[in-house]
Formats: structure tokens, sequence, C-alpha cells
């Protein structure tokens, strides 16, 4: 097996090019990338295309945008929820977007069967005002130049600039992108399982062996480590903190809505565990004088916390959609990273490896009994 | 702050099987024990969902104790082992977002026929949480 | 409703009168508790306070800048069971009064024991544009409402002709206010009784104040009808409306933070719309790409059909919405005209029956027309 192949194209041109051929040749069914939405305002988003035109230079699909308008490995999940795919589709996602769909699967949620996984080294994504306010260009300018040079544009999202796990795991074929100063004209795929090498057989292309954890790979990691540290470090801990961070919560639970992880189709929250009786208010206010209606704002939080933590992947698309600018995803970065550190978990690298809470050691953790 | 002394509240998650028969046996050998913990009863520690815990916590509790079988003798074999796992989980919650619930919260496995220590935990994780204080939470508005 | 009403001094402006107001009547206990906004710790928003404790009224207000959760929606969870024993006054802004309205008549809300008090209303600012600056957010707000300049609120806001408030327990009317003082006007026999109790006799006449009423909502109205014509043309057909809605990324927040829907599981996010891979690569097919997650107009127009006849014209969906899509604007036109249409106005009483739950006999014909023209091919006779 090939460990990968080069190609004499500019790295957006080269994977539109292989994903037209794979739509046309029928090799698979449907591809699941971003694309123009035709809006007006130049908006982008998911889309399952079928047909190969698309992915023409002149098409609709954009592969590669630097923009996260939904996590793709809800989407992914959503596809293959109710059945598993009868027949190829390729996908084009962020690494984070695919350790999401990993923990999906884990969870039931999904299916790998079927599915061709392309991902990339990645640069980062656009916060989602940037779409909103129309600004979206098909090529941003300083985007490609940072990643070309292993950095990342200062516009790109916060979470973005603290990720440190910007390789993805579990791809079929990964995108060399971060570091490549010939990205304009050379693309160099890297084909990760023997699925990934089959479906590029007859693409034309040099064999590759290069590595793809180059020196700007480190560098970028370095950078972006000691951002994160920054990041986390910026948090306000403390009970009257985290009332003073989440005082302006308006409780619409768009980050749980948006978070891959939360796939529950009711939530505990939401559900009649929550809608409490006159007297269950009417108690409180006489012992505090005073509550918040509706209520449950940090519970909701440190409970959705207790629910997610082990698996978050920190793609930060509930900072993204909070209506009320709460840094929701650097929190529950921090806390998930502590939390996955206990149990020595990484969220999305080993589909086989169990979630930490649905198993156990009879010998461990025993400083936490006492 | 005044000398007088306040009793925690320690809302006390004991395992049928085990912690609340010795909980029960402390009481009805009168072991000396402080009136601090307000006992829920559940089959297995393995029963006590995180969010409990954080209810308890939210609703005031000075203190949450959660008590099981020691590993290898949970009535149900396993349930023990994935309380600790869920317990470790609460515990660095807390401990990342500085929050005080980290030192109010215990885990502890007691026997059945362990009554005595059933009561050693009971007043020391009393004096624990005495030291601590009441709950800053117990007044709070904005949660 | 009442043409007289009582006298509140208001010489430290109204928020004061008001606030003072409550206070006393939480004194006397004539209410055992106020749901009112108050100012979160971190003084960048404000949250709806259950309260019994007046110490907490020093940073309450009436009429904050923003409307972070709509009020409808704080009544429906505090009375969805049921009201206790305790009598409440829930100081909110008309449209939170009429959404609480259409949430009892749906039975997701009880107002039994509950008083809702109005204050004429200025608007509020977009939530996006506080959180900005909550200061500057604050005396931009104080400065604008003050000359009842609706250029800085919600778009919503800026087209509101229902801003004031008779049918409400008790309201408060500050329009055009002279010598410092506001009106309270009661709406109903709850809140005639509450006046009687803190001896404030209905003395003043409300000629003057209801005539300034009537000319803003004669400008409002207006001002309405142009920005729904505008609107209209720029949505017209279904390129238009994919347009306004191309950037929606559904995340739902619209629906979640909408007073009306109160469905604990949305239709749209049930199993009922979780297909296997067959059914999308099928409809992906049909035109070579089909939009992931799909069903975003289905989403919109679907929700439209199960809310728009309750729709209050709030405009929290739009300040929720992070892609800035003017999902009331669109919304506060569809529910004018669907209203219209069963002669209904959402939360003006709660005698009025839900236009759905009833029906005449006699009615809507021209709705009946197409179908008998078409399908049985025949002039429609007359009644």
């Amino acid at each position: 097996m090939p460990e990968g192949l080069k190609i004499n194209k500019g790295a957006e041109e080269a994977v539109r090019e292989l994903l037209r051929s794979l739509l046309e040749s029928g090799r698979v069914n449907g591809v699941l990338a971003l694309g123009r939405t035709g809006g007006s305002n130049g908006g982008v988003a998911y889309s399952l295309f079928t047909d190969p035109d698309a992915f023409r230079v002149d098409g609709t699909a954009l592969p590669l945008l630097p923009f996260m308008p939904a996590n793709a490995g809800g989407l992914l999940s959503r596809l293959t929820l109710r059945e598993p795919l009868a027949g190829p589709v390729a996908a084009v996602v962020k690494p984070c977007e695919l350790r999401a769909f990993i923990e999906l699967v884990k969870r039931s949620q999904g299916s790998l069967d079927n599915l061709l996984l392309i991902s990339s080294t990645c640069g980062g994504v656009y916060p989602l005002d940037v779409g909103a306010n129309g600004d979206l260009k098909e090529r941003p300018p300083g985007y490609w130049e940072a990643v070309k040079h292993g950095e990342l544009d200062h516009d790109v999202r916060p979470t973005c600039r603290a990720c440190v796990h910007f390789v993805p795991d579990n791809a079929d074929i990964t995108v060399a992108l971060v570091g490549k100063e010939d990205l304009d004209t050379q693309c160099a795929l890297f084909l990760n399982t023997e699925k990934g090498a089959k479906f590029v057989e007859g693409l034309e292309g040099t064999p590759l062996s290069d590595e793809l954890e180059t020196e700007p790979i480190q560098r970028s990691h370095s950078q972006r480590a000691a951002y994160r540290e920054e990041l986390f470090a910026g948090v306000e801990v403390g009970m009257q903190e985290l009332i003073r961070t989440f005082g302006r919560c308006i409780g619409c639970h768009a980050c749980k809505t948006v978070c891959p992880i939360c796939y529950c189709s009711l939530c505990y929250f939401e559900s009649q565990d929550c809608e409490y009786l006159p007297e269950i208010y009417e108690t409180e206010l006489e012992r505090k004088g005073g509550l918040r209606v509706p209520p449950n704002t940090i519970f909701f939080q440190l409970g959705r916390l207790a629910h997610v933590s082990v698996s978050c992947v920190g793609c930060g698309m509930c900072t993204d959609v909070c209506p009320a600018d709460i840094p929701v995803s650097t929190i529950f970065s921090k806390v998930g990273t502590s939390v996955q550190a206990l149990f020595g978990y990484r969220p999305g690298k080993d589909v086989t490896e169990e979630i930490p809470l649905m198993t156990f050691e009879e010998e461990e953790l025993t400083q936490v009994a006492t | 702050m005044e000398e007088q002394e306040f009793t925690p509240k320690i809302v006390g998650f004991l395992c049928n099987w085990c912690a609340y028969t010795a909980a029960d046996t402390a009481g009805v050998s009168r072991l000396q024990m402080p009136p601090s913990v307000m006992v829920v009863r559940v089959m297995c520690s393995g029963r006590v969902d995180p969010l409990f815990v954080l209810s308890a916590f939210l609703k005031g509790a000075d203190g949450v104790l959660v008590a099981g079988c020691w590993p290898g003798q949970c009535h149900y074999q396993k349930g023990n082992l994935h309380a600790r796992r869920r317990a470790a989980m609460l515990k660095s919650i807390f401990e990342t977002l500085g929050l005080e619930m980290a030192d109010r919260f215990r885990l502890s496995w007691v026997s059945a026929s362990e009554a005595p220590r059933f009561a050693e935990v009971a007043k020391e994780f009393t004096e624990e949480v005495e030291q601590l204080g009441p709950t800053p939470i117990w007044d709070e508005v904005f949660l | 409703m009442n043409d007289k009403g009582a006298i509140l001094p208001a010489e430290d402006g109204v928020e004061a009168a008001v606030v003072g107001w409550l206070k006393e009547a939480l004194n006397k206990k004539v209410f055992d508790a106020l749901l009112i906004p108050v100012q979160v710790p971190a003084e960048d928003s404000f949250a709806y306070l259950l309260l019994q404790n007046p110490a907490l009224l020093e940073n309450a207000s009436p009429l904050p800048p923003v409307m972070p959760v709509q009020g409808g929606k704080a009544i429906s969870r505090l009375t969805m069971r049921g009201n206790g024993s305790k009598r409440i006054a829930a100081v909110v802004r008309p449209c939170e009064a009429r959404a609480a309205i259409e949430l009892t008549k749906l039975e997701q809300a009880h107002l039994d024991n509950l008083w809702l008090i109005t204050v004429d209303c200025p608007g509020v600012l977009p939530l996006s544009d506080y959180l900005e600056d909550p200061a500057a957010g604050a005396a931009r707000f104080a400065e604008a409402s003050q000359r009842w300049d609706r250029a800085p609120m919600r778009p919503a806001c800026q087209i509101c002709h229902r801003f004031s408030m008779p049918a409400s327990d008790l309201h408060i009317g500050t329009l055009g206010s002279a010598d410092g003082t506001v009106f309270v006007i009661p709406g109903s026999p709850k809140g005639e009784r509450v006046l009687e109790s803190m001896d404030m006799p209905l003395e003043a006449a409300l000629d003057d104040w209801t005539a300034q009423v009537k000319e803003m909502e004669k400008a409002q109205m207006e001002r309405r009808q142009q920005a729904h014509a505008d609107l209209r043309e720029g949505i017209a057909g279904p390129d238009g409306l994919l347009d306004v809605f191309s950037d929606c990324i559904n995340c739902h927040n619209c629906q979640r933070v909408c007073p009306v829907c109160y469905c604990r599981q949305c239709y749209f996010e049930s199993a009922a719309l979780k297909l296997p891979p067959e059914n999308y690569l099928a409809r992906s097919e049909r035109k070579g790409a089909l939009r992931f997650p799909p069903d975003t107009l289905l989403f919109h127009l679907g929700r439209a059909s199960h809310m728009i006849l309750s729709c209050v014209s709030c405009g929290t969906c739009e300040d929720a919405c992070p892609m800035s899509i003017p999902v009331a604007q669109v919304f506060s036109l569809l529910a004018d005209r669907a209203q219209e249409t069963l002669g209904y106005v959402a939360g003006r009483s709660l005698e009025d029956p839900l236009p759905l739950a009833t029906y005449e006999m006699d009615e809507l014909h021209q709705v009946e027309q197409p179908y008998v023209e078409i399908y049985h091919k025949r002039e429609v006779q007359d009644a």
C-alpha cells in the first residue's frame, strides 16, 4: 500500500478533482462536503452531493473552505443513524468533526461502514459571524498564506488557535495542508488505510513517502499548545466566577443543540424532570428570598459537563453559536482535557477504545475513595 | 464569623446492601454520630447519577457523600466500579473549575459489617465540612 | 377598560417610581412575590428573578435595555404546573404579557395567582449590540427611550404597534407623562383590587395619555405596514425565501427562545425527520445535491405553521439567531397576515378562543374557492 500520493495540482484543485472523478465513475454514491448555498450573502453549508459537476472549478462545492456551519460529525451521524450506508459515500471533514463522529459511533449513533473519510491537517476555521456578515470569501487571502507557513490567520476562532489535535485520526485519506508551502501547485495525499488507497487508484500522481508530521506541524503544535495554556489559564474559576460568566446565559441551549456529542433526543434539562411544581419554586423562594427564572442555569452547564466532558473534542461550535458571547468551548475544553487526562483517554482516536464511563478496571483510581 | 456551630447538611447516598446496612447498624448500636447525614438509600452506589450530586450541591447541600460496597463486593458485581469512575470525573470537573464542591464531595467504601467505620466516616466528613463552613451558595439567587 | 387611572408620582423617573411602588406593594403584602428583571452580578445583562426579599429590588428594572429571556417563557416555566399559594406580580413588557396570555390558553401557564403588570414600552436593544458594551448600551437605551426613539431598538420593536397594554391586570402609562407622574391603569377586577388595597383611587382622567398612545400606535402601524410591504417584496417566491434563510445553520435557537414554542421535543428534532441514508441520497440525486442537514425551509415554514397564530412579534427569535437572519421580521409579517385572516390578535385577551380550536359554519369561504374551482370544475355557489 503506497503511503501517499503526490499530485501535480494545487490542493484544492486536486481534492475537487478526486471527488469529481469518484462521483463520475460511480465509485462513490455521494459526497458530503461544504458548498455554496447560492444565497446572496455568499454563505456556505454542508451538502450531500451526487452531481460530479459540483466539483468542477466553477461548481458549487468548496470542500476545503475554512468554515464550520455545523459539526460534520453530527451530520455523519444523521446520515448513518437509522442504517449504515449500503454503498460508498465520501465525506470531507475537519479533524475535530471526524473525532466527534468516532465518539458518536461508540455511542451507537452512527456507522463507519462504507464511509470514505477524507480529512486534512487543519488550519482552523472562521467564526460563524464571518459568514453571517457576508465576509466569507472563497479564498480567504490571509488564511492560506498562514497555513502554508504552519501558522494560523489571526481571525481564525480562538478555539481553533488553541487546538492541538489538528492532525486527523481515523481518516482514510489525509490532505496535507499545514506547513505545505507548495499547496498552490502540489497536493500531498496521505493514504492511511487500504480503503483510502483503493479509492485513489487510477488517480494521476507519484508515490509519496514523506512524513505527515513535518517540522512546521510540530512548530504549529507548540504554538497552539502555548496559546491553549494561555486560553485555559484565562478561564475564571470558582463558583462566583461561574455565576458571573453565565450571568448572561439565556438558557437557549444552542450550545447543546450544535454539540455533536449531545445527541439525546430529549435532553434531561428539557424534560419533565425539570418542570417544577409551584411548591418547589415557593420553597426555594422562602429560603433564599429570590431565585432566577427559568432556573438551572448553572445546573445545565455543570450537568452537560458531566455528560460530555469525557468526549469533548473541542470543536468550538458552542462558543460560535452562543447568542450571549459566552466562551463555552474554552470552559468545556478545559474541563474536557482534565477529565480525559484522568482516564488517559483521547476522544476520537480509536473507535475500539471504550468510553471511560462505560468501563472500569478492578484496580484503579484508589485515591478517589476515602 | 460567629462562634455558633453549624450542623452541616450532608446528603448521603448509601447503597442498600452495604453502606445503608452499616449506617442502620450504627444507629441501632447507638454509636456516636453527628446528625449531619441526610440519608438517601439507593440500591447500589452505581445508581448515583452525577446529576444527583450536582443537584444536591446546587440546592444547598454543604456536603455530598456516596458510600457503597468495597470493590469486588458489589451486590451487582460492578456498580461500585462505575461509581468510582463517575466520582473521579466529578472531582475532576470541580477541581478544574475551582469549585469548593471538590472538597465537599466524598466517596467511601463501607461494608455492611463495618458500622463503626460508617460512624467514623460520618464523623470525619462532618468535621471536614464544618471546617469548610456552610455552603457559599445557600442564598445564591443567580444559579 | 377603564377611562380613569391612579396616579403614581415619578419625580425621579419611571423606573424608580415603579420599583418603589412594587416595594411598597410587597411590604403591604398586596403581593407575596415579584417576577421582575434584575441586573446580573457581572452587570452585563438582566435575568428574571422571582423575589420576595425587597433588598433584591436594588438592581431591578421594569424596563431593562434588553430582553435576554422572553418574560412569557419565564412565566410559563414558573406556572406550567399550576399556581402556588403565593400571589405573584410579574413586571413584563407588553409582548411578554401577550405571550403569557397565549401560553395560558395553550395550557402552558396559569395566571390565576399571577398579576401581569406592564409598562408602555419603547422597545429593547438587540442583545448582541448591548453585549458589545453593556454600559454604553444601557446609556444609549436610556437616552433613546426617553425620546421614544426606536432607531437603536430591535427591528421587531421598531415596527411594534402594540407597545401599550390595556389588557394586563395593571398597566403603567408613561407616554407623555406630565409633571413627573405616571398612571397606573387597571385592566381587570384583579388589578382594581390591588389599587384599592394600596389606597390608590382611580382619579386621573386618561384622555391625554390615550390620545398620545393612539397617535403613536397610528404612526407605528404605518411604519409596520411599510416595512412589511418592503419585506414581502424581498422574500416573495421560493427564491426570495430561500435566500433569507440561506445562512441558517439549523441551530434552532429561534425555536428554543420563542415563548410560544413550548414543545419539549420539537417535531423537527424528532425521529420523524431522521431518515435512512437512501432517503437522503435519493433526494440528492434529484438536484445533484442536498443541503445537509436537510429540511431547513421545512423547519421555518413548519414552525410558522405551528405557532404563527400565537406569535406576538416580540423579536426574541431574531436576537438569538447566530447568523443574523431576520427571522422576527419574516415571522411578524406572517403573523399579522395569518391572524388577520382569522380575525385574531395573539395575546389580546384570555377570552378570545384559540383560532384553531374553534370554528364557525359560515366563514372563510375565500379559502374554499380554489379547491371547488379546480377539483369540482364549477363556480362557487353563493350561500
